[in-house]
C-alpha cells in the first residue's frame, strides 16, 4: 500500500468534513474518488496533501504516518498534488514554471531545466514552453497544473478535477495523459465529477458523501450501488 | 491619583478621535484591500478645508461640517476613481496589490507637498474659536469641551458607519465586495463602483475627525503624518477591516498617550506604541479583540 | 559585429564609461549625485531581493540602513576597529534583525507585513533618539555621531575627495547586480517568485515558502547594512533621522516600482532617472519651491504605474533590444 488512511476525520469549528474515512492505494495503480458537491473529497485531499492537519486518524505514506506534515516536506517525500483551480505562476514561462517543480529533487539549474524539459516533452507541451503560462488556454493550464507536479518526481499524484471544464475531446487527451503517467510508474489518486473519465481510469472507486465512505470497489460494481445511486440522484451522470 | 484619572479621560477622549481618523482607513482596507497610505493627507486636506471654511465665514467651527464631508467624500471618490482605478486595474490578478499602496503613497507625498507649496510650512489654529481651550470642570478635575464632543462624534460616526453597513442595501454590497470580489461581480454589483463609494466614505469619515480637530489642534502641511502612522497602528490593534476595533484601538493609543507620560519620558511613550503594535502584530494578528472581520 | 558580440561588448563598454566618469567630471558636486545614484540602485537592488523576488513589500529597510551606519561608526569612533570591519558587524546584526521581523510576519497577509516593516523602522529610530548610551556605546540620542575628519586614507574608508567614495559604492554596486542576478537564476530565486506569485502552489511544489523569504531578507538586510556604514563614512555624520529616515524606505519602494520590481536593471534604470530629478530639484526649487521634488516623485510614480505598470524596464529592454537588432543587423534569435 502506498497509501493508507485509517480514521481520518476533520472538523472545521465542530463542523464535521471527513467522518471516519478509511481507504487504502495500493502502489501502481489509479484510485478514483468522487462524490456529490460538498462531500468532503477536496477536504479529505487537502487532509493527505498536508494542507489541513487532521483532527482525528492516521494516514499512512510508504509505511510513514505523515499526518500533519507540511504540503513542501510531503512532496519532498514524493507526493504532489495539483489543484481544482489552477494556479500557474502567471508572470513566468511554461518552462520556468514546471522548472520550480524539478528543482525538489536537485540543486542546480541546468539540472532542473534539463528536467523540466523532459517532463514537457513527456506530456506533449515542449512547443509551447517559451509561452507565458498566463497566456495559456484553460485545457493548457491544467496540462502544466500536471507536468508542474510530475517534476517534483512523485511517487503518488493527487489530481484534484484536472479535467473539469474541458471539452471532449480535450477530456481524453487528458486521460490518456493519466494513463501514460500511471504506465510510468506513478500512483495516482484522481477526484473527478466527469464519471466517463473516473469509469474510464479507476482501477479502484471510492464514493464519499457528507464526509463518510458510501460504497467501494471496482468502477461496475460502485455505479450499481444502489446507495451512490441515491446519493448522486442521477444528475452527476446527465453531467456528462 | 486625580491627575491620573483627569489625564485618563483626556487621553480616552483624545484616543476616540484617532480612532475616528483610523475608521475610514479600515474601511478603505476592509473593501479594498489595501493600506491607503494618503489616508492622513486626506485628513490634513480635510482639516485645511475646515480651517479654512471657518476662518473665511467666522461661523461656529462645527457648522463646517456640512461643507466639509460632502467635499471630501466626492475628493475622495474622484482620486479612487480617476488616479487609482486604472493601477487597480492593471494588477487585476495580483493577491496582494503592492502597485496600489505604493501608489497611495505617492498620493501622499504629492497632497503634503502641494499644501506646503500652496500654504506655506506654517501651523495655523483658529484662534477666537468659541471652544478654544473651553474646560469642563468635574470636580476638581479639567476635562476638554471640544475633545469632549469629538468623543460624542466619534461614537456616532462608528454606530452610523456600523447600521450603514449592516442595513442598507449599499451597506450589503460593500460589505459583499469587500467578502469576494468576484462573486459580488457576479451578482451584478460594480466592484470598481463600491471601491470609489468606499474610499469616498472613508475619506468623508477623515473630513468629520478633521472638524472634531481643527478647534484645538493646529493645521499644518504635515499633521497628516502624524495620524498615518497613528492610524496604521490603530487598526492593527483593533484588527485590519475591523469598524469597531478602530474606535477601540484609537482609545487604547489615546491612553497610552495621555497616562504613560506620568511614569516616563514623554519621548518613550512612542516607542512603548511601536512595542505594543509589534507584540500585537507577533503574538495576535487579527488584532487584540480577536474581531477578524466584524461586517 | 554580431549580435551576440555586441550584447557582450555594449555592457563592457558601459562598465568603462562608469570607470572613466570621474575622469570628465571634474565638479563635486556632479560626482557626488552620482554616487547617490550607485548608493540608491546598489540599495533598491538590495531590496529588490525581498519586495521584488519574493513579491511582499518591505518598508522598513531604513531599519537595516540606520543599523549598518550606528554599528561600523559607534566601533570606529570607541574601537577604533576599521568601517570594512564594521561594516560587516553591522551586515551581521542587519541580517539577524531581519530575520527577526521576518519569522513571524512572513506567514501573514502582506499588508502586515509592510506595516510591521514600517513599524520596526520607525520603533528604531525612537529607541536611537531616546538612548543616550546602551551599555558602553554612545548613541547620542538626537544629536548623532560626528566622525572627525582625521584619518583619512583606504583602511579607514574616509578620504578628502570624492572619487574614491565613487569608486566605492560602483564596485558595491556592480557586486550586487551580479549577486542578485546570479540569485535570480538560482534555486532560491526560483522558489523566491514562485512562493511570491503563487504561495499555495509553490508549498505544493516542495517551497518552504517562508523560509526562502527569510533567506531573502537575511540576504537583503545584511546588504542594506553596508550601505549604511558607506552612507555614514560619506557623509561623517548620522543622526537617527537621517539614519533611520521613513523617507528613504519609501524612496527605495518609489524607485524599485517605477524601475521595475523584480528585474535586474529595473532598480538602476529607477535610481538613474528619480535621484537626479531629487538632487537637481533640490538645488534649482530648494528655496523657493521646497517639497517640489516630492511632488514630482508621486506624479512620476503615478504616471508610470498607469502606463507602465511593471515599470521602465519593460519598454528600455525593448528598445534596448531594437538597437542591439539595428546596431548588428541580425534579428534577435527567437
Amino acid at each position: 500500500m502506498i497509501l493508507k488512511v485509517e480514521g481520518l476525520t476533520k472538523e472545521f469549528g465542530g463542523l464535521r468534513a471527513i467522518d471516519n474515512l478509511s481507504m487504502e492505494i495500493p502502489a501502481g495503480g489509479i484510485m478514483g474518488l468522487i462524490g456529490p458537491n460538498g462531500a468532503g473529497k477536496s477536504t479529505a485531499f487537502n487532509c493527505i496533501a498536508g494542507v489541513y492537519a487532521p483532527t482525528a486518524g492516521r494516514i499512512f505514506f510508504n509505511g510513514e504516518n505523515i499526518g500533519g506534515q507540511k504540503p513542501w516536506d510531503l512532496c519532498k517525500k514524493g507526493l504532489a498534488r495539483t489543484f481544482q483551480i489552477v494556479k500557474p505562476f502567471a508572470s513566468k514561462t511554461v518552462l520556468y514554471n514546471v522548472t520550480v517543480g524539478s528543482f525538489a529533487t536537485c540543486e542546480r539549474r541546468s539540472e532542473a531545466e534539463a528536467k523540466a524539459l523532459e517532463v514537457l516533452k513527456f506530456l506533449n507541451l515542449h512547443d509551447k514552453k517559451d509561452m507565458l503560462s498566463g497566456n495559456l488556454t484553460i485545457a493548457d493550464r491544467k496540462r502544466l497544473e500536471i507536468a508542474r507536479a510530475l517534476a517534483t518526481e512523485p511517487k503518488l499524484l493527487l489530481l484534484d478535477e484536472v479535467m473539469a471544464g474541458l471539452r471532449p475531446s480535450e477530456v481524453d487527451e487528458v486521460v490518456e495523459m493519466i494513463r501514460k503517467i500511471r504506465d510510468s510508474g506513478v500512483t495516482i489518486l484522481l477526484i473527478e465529477h466527469i464519471m466517463r473519465a473516473i469509469m474510464a481510469l479507476s482501477d479502484r472507486v471510492v464514493v464519499i458523501q457528507f464526509g463518510k465512505k458510501i460504497s467501494e470497489g471496482e468502477p461496475a460494481e460502485v455505479a450499481a450501488d444502489p446507495n451512490v445511486i441515491k446519493a448522486y440522484l442521477g444528475d452527476e451522470y446527465v453531467a456528462s | 491619583m486625580l491627575y491620573i484619572i483627569e489625564d485618563a479621560i483626556n487621553g480616552i477622549l483624545m484616543g476616540s478621535i484617532y480612532g475616528l481618523a483610523a475608521l475610514g482607513l479600515t474601511l478603505i482596507f476592509g473593501v479594498l484591500k489595501v493600506i491607503n497610505f494618503a489616508h492622513g493627507s486626506l485628513l490634513m486636506v480635510s482639516m485645511y478645508v475646515a480651517y479654512w471654511a471657518v476662518t473665511l465665514t467666522g461661523l461656529h467651527p462645527y457648522i463646517a461640517l456640512v461643507l466639509v464631508v460632502p467635499v471630501m467624500f466626492i475628493f475622495g471618490y474622484l482620486l479612487q476613481d480617476i488616479v487609482i482605478k486604472p493601477i487597480f486595474k492593471a494588477e487585476k490578478n495580483v493577491r496582494e496589490p503592492i502597485t496600489v499602496i505604493i501608489v497611495t503613497t505617492g498620493v501622499w507625498y504629492i497632497l503634503d507637498n502641494l499644501t506646503l507649496l500652496i500654504f506655506g510650512p506654517q501651523y495655523r489654529n483658529l484662534e477666537a474659536n468659541p471652544l478654544r481651550g473651553k474646560m469642563l470642570e468635574l470636580g476638581e478635575m479639567l476635562i476638554s469641551v471640544p475633545k469632549l464632543w469629538g468623543f460624542g462624534a466619534a461614537v456616532l460616526t462608528t454606530l452610523a458607519i456600523h447600521l450603514f453597513l449592516q442595513r442598507t442595501a449599499t451597506g450589503r454590497a460593500i460589505r459583499a465586495t469587500s467578502l469576494d470580489r468576484e462573486a459580488a461581480s457576479l451578482m451584478g454589483i460594480n466592484a470598481y463602483k463600491i471601491y470609489n463609494l468606499a474610499f469616498g466614505i472613508g475619506t468623508a469619515i477623515a473630513g468629520v475627525a478633521a472638524v472634531a480637530l481643527v478647534p484645538f489642534y493646529n493645521v499644518f502641511p504635515t499633521v497628516g503624518v502624524l495620524f498615518d502612522i497613528k492610524c496604521f497602528i490603530i487598526v492593527v490593534l483593533g484588527g485590519l477591516g475591523s469598524i469597531g476595533g478602530a474606535l477601540l484601538g484609537g482609545i487604547i493609543i489615546g491612553l497610552i498617550e495621555s497616562v504613560a507620560p506620568q511614569f516616563m519620558a514623554a519621548t518613550w511613550t512612542e516607542a512603548i506604541v511601536y512595542g505594543l503594535f509589534l507584540l500585537v502584530l507577533f503574538v495576535k494578528p487579527s488584532g487584540i479583540f480577536g474581531v477578524k472581520h466584524d461586517w | 559585429m554580431t549580435r551576440n558580440t555586441l550584447q557582450r561588448l555594449l555592457p563592457l563598454a558601459l562598465l568603462a564609461t562608469v570607470l572613466c566618469l570621474p575622469l570628465a567630471v571634474r565638479s563635486a558636486t556632479y560626482l557626488h549625485i552620482m554616487i547617490l545614484v550607485y548608493l540608491y540602485a546598489y540599495l533598491t537592488t538590495s531590496w529588490n531581493l525581498v519586495g521584488g523576488f519574493a513579491g511582499v513589500l518591505p518598508l522598513g529597510h531604513a531599519a537595516f540602513f540606520g543599523i549598518g551606519a550606528y554599528t561600523s561608526t559607534i566601533l570606529s569612533l570607541q574601537y577604533g576597529i576599521s568601517p570594512w570591519l564594521g561594516m560587516l558587524v553591522g551586515g551581521v546584526i542587519a541580517a539577524a534583525v531581519g530575520v527577526l521581523i521576518g519569522l513571524p510576519t512572513f506567514k501573514m497577509r502582506g499588508a502586515y507585513f509592510a506595516l510591521a516593516t514600517i513599524a520596526f523602522a520607525e520603533g528604531f529610530r525612537v529607541m536611537v533618539e531616546n538612548i543616550d548610551k546602551l551599555g558602553p556605546f554612545a548613541l547620542n540620542g538626537p544629536r548623532g555621531l560626528q566622525i572627525p575628519p582625521l584619518n583619512f586614507g583606504l583602511a579607514e574608508m574616509m578620504f578628502s575627495g570624492k572619487e574614491p567614495y565613487y569608486y566605492i559604492i560602483l564596485i558595491m554596486l556592480v557586486a550586487v547586480l551580479l549577486l542578485t542576478s546570479f540569485i535570480s537564476r538560482s534555486k532560491l530565486g526560483y522558489y523566491l517568485n514562485a512562493g511570491g506569485e503563487e504561495p499555495e502552489a509553490a508549498m505544493a511544489l516542495g517551497i518552504n515558502v517562508a523560509r526562502a523569504k527569510v533567506i531573502a531578507m537575511a540576504m537583503s538586510s545584511f546588504l542594506t547594512a553596508l550601505a549604511g556604514t558607506f552612507y555614514a563614512q560619506l557623509n561623517l555624520y548620522i543622526h537617527p533621522k537621517s539614519a533611520f529616515s521613513l523617507d528613504l524606505s519609501f524612496e527605495i519602494a518609489f524607485i524599485a516600482l517605477i524601475g521595475g520590481r523584480g528585474s535586474i536593471v529595473g532598480p538602476v534604470l529607477g535610481a538613474l532617472l528619480l535621484r537626479p530629478v531629487s538632487d537637481f530639484s533640490r538645488i534649482y526649487f530648494g528655496d523657493t519651491l521646497p517639497g517640489m521634488h516630492l511632488i514630482i516623485f508621486g506624479v512620476i510614480l503615478i504616471l508610470v504605474m498607469t502606463f507602465q505598470p511593471r515599470g521602465l524596464q519593460e519598454p528600455l529592454t525593448r528598445l534596448y533590444e531594437r538597437l542591439l537588432d539595428r546596431l548588428s543587423g541580425e534579428r534577435r534569435a527567437a
